[in-house]
């Protein structure tokens, strides 16, 4: 379902992390391309490196080699052309909802009107509306995981780089958050890059599934998703989506063990 | 997850001060409106009866005033335990012929200017010890020993290089203050949150800007229990520094009345010091909780 240019594309991408007298490779030679407007999640065993593929797009730590670029631009740094939504949902707590949604426009100097201006129909789309002048505290996670979201919209990036957003939140309210991230996607018309370790998760929401090989993580398959659209959460229970699910799955099983004979062998 | 290389500060130097929850200044506060300000203020000030804590507090005080006056009446020792109404009278006519101003005048400009010195000097370290490994590592040695050294012991020394006026009790004040105030702004702004650093940082912020809306924000409890204890070393500071040779201020006072045997200009040198102490340490209290809203009312809730 490719709607346009490969917006964000990497080569050869690597990082590892020397931690003490080792060197841990985390990340090996990925090498994808994502259209405007794509959805595409990346999934594989925990410790893959799915998270620091998502912070080295961001700019947020730097490769070993390779690079990524938006748009032709190599990545330098972090910046306005990518927002991400962090698996905890970060808020300052000092703040309240309608100033952390505007912290990015903050620091990029937008004045405080236009701010509040940008951030108000946000907090409509995300179903804020009313919690302006409320505290991250005041909040549930649910609630305080849509403000994320409008905190990364509120930039207006080309890409969303979300990371596991949904994981700390019980299974309705995740439910529910899914099917309006489809929602804000499809009218933000937003390039999505999402780490998750659900996998019917990342087969409902995306046009493509990305898996990861256990570390030094590596594209082991790219799965495309044909599901119409616009998805409803009935779509779970259909057998085509069971099909997806299940493929995915062998695909990762073996990553998992491999990963937890990883772990054990640290223990 | 891949771990990252998440570089763990040590901080070096424990004020025993355990990481509190973090606030900050938050500037949009609802404006009180300018009419309605003398009823608030009386309102304000009619509050703590309202607060059963408060109210035992100032029950408890009222109660020791009377037993110390019935005491010191039946003690019948006017040079060891005069009663408050003896002392009361002292105060009025020290307050009378101005002695009590001129005093309090001396003091009062010592206690300033010296906390204004290690307010800036003292939290100016503070910041670069937290965000200079450099400076960290030049100035830790001498932090760690001056602040271990009592320096109320240089004070005669202080009195002989800068004189008996002003500037040798400032010196003093400022030294006692300088180190709760530096390392308390130092281990706050070295125990900030990494995510919510990350998370400005993936938003565009840089260096200076980090410490304005997180790291500052964050170690503002950790500050404010740094000028705490600067507020009350400095009321001794500025006491003791006078006890060695000054011209005038309530050290002073107290001091001299001891060696006069007046004993009640004594008292009222002692409670006017206690008195600044507990007006001090509820002034700050008032300006942490309106910088950190949302704090109280978490706590509140």
């Amino acid at each position: 379902m490719a709607r346009g240019d490969q917006l964000l594309t990497t080569d050869h991408l690597c990082k590892a992390f020397r931690r003490g007298e080792t060197t841990v490779e985390a990340l090996r030679d990925i090498d994808i391309s994502v259209a405007d407007g794509e959805f595409v999640s990346i999934v594989g065993a925990s410790g893959c490196g799915k998270s620091t593929f998502l912070r080295l797009v961001d700019g947020l730590t730097k490769p070993t080699s390779g690079e990524a670029r938006i748009g032709g631009q190599p990545v330098r740094g972090p910046g306005s052309d990518r927002a991400f939504v962090f698996q905890q949902d970060r808020m300052l707590p000092w703040r309240t909802i309608e100033q952390n949604v505007g912290v990015g426009l903050e620091m990029h100097k937008v004045d405080k009107a236009a701010r509040k201006a940008t951030v108000a129909p946000l907090l409509d789309l995300v179903g804020l509306r009313g919690f302006e002048s409320s505290y991250p505290h005041e909040l549930s996670g649910g609630m305080r995981q849509r403000a994320n979201l409008a905190r990364a919209l509120a930039v207006d990036p080309q890409v969303l780089l979300m990371d596991e957003p949904f994981a700390s939140l019980d299974g309705q309210t995740r439910e529910i958050m899914q099917a309006e991230l489809l929602r804000i996607w499809s009218e933000r018309q937003k390039t999505v890059l999402f780490v998750t370790h659900q996998i019917d998760e990342a087969v409902y929401l995306s046009d493509r599934v990305l898996v990861l090989t256990a570390r030094p993580g590596r594209l082991k398959a790219d799965v495309h998703i044909d599901l119409p659209r616009p998805r409803g959460l009935a779509v779970k229970r259909s057998p085509v989506f069971g099909e997806y699910v299940d493929t995915i799955w062998s695909l990762i099983e073996e990553e998992v063990k491999q990963s937890l004979s990883y772990e054990a062998r640290a223990l | 997850m891949a771990a990252d290389t998440g570089t763990h500060r040590g901080t070096t130097v424990d004020a025993g001060h355990p990481a509190e929850e973090p606030v900050t200044a938050d500037p949009a506060g609802p404006a009180t409106a300018p009419g309605g300000s003398r009823r608030r203020t009386s309102q304000r000030l009619l509050r703590p009866l309202k607060n059963q804590r408060a109210r035992r507090a100032i029950g408890s005080l009222i109660v020791g005033a009377v037993l110390w006056e019935l005491a010191a009446r039946w003690a019948e020792n006017p040079l060891f335990f005069p009663p408050l109404t003896d002392i009361w009278g002292r105060f009025l006519t020290l307050a009378g012929d101005g002695t009590l101003a001129e005093n309090l005048a001396a003091s009062f400009q010592e206690y300033g200017w010296g906390f204004l010195a290690a307010v800036l000097i003292g939290g100016g370290l503070g910041v670069l010890m937290a965000a200079s490994r450099f400076a960290r590592d030049v100035l830790d040695p001498w932090v760690t020993m001056l602040n271990a050294t009592p320096v109320i012991a240089l004070a005669p020394l202080f009195i002989v290089i800068f004189g008996l006026g002003l500037s040798s009790k400032i010196a003093i004040v400022f030294l006692v203050m300088l180190f709760p105030i530096l390392l308390n702004t130092f281990i706050g702004l070295s125990n900030t949150d990494d995510d919510l650093v990350e998370a400005i940082r993936s938003y565009g912020a840089k260096g200076g800007q980090i410490y304005a809306k997180v790291k500052l924000p964050m170690a503002l409890p950790q500050i404010v229990a740094g000028l705490r204890l600067a507020l009350s070393h400095g009321l001794v500071g500025v006491v003791v520094s006078e006890f060695f040779g000054a011209r005038a201020g309530i050290g002073m006072m107290i001091f001299t009345s001891a060696q006069t045997f007046d004993t009640n200009a004594l008292y009222v040198g002692v409670i006017i010091l206690g008195l600044t102490g507990v007006v001090l340490t509820y002034a700050l209290l008032a300006v942490e909780r309106r910088l950190a809203r949302w704090r109280f009312q978490k706590e509140a809730s």
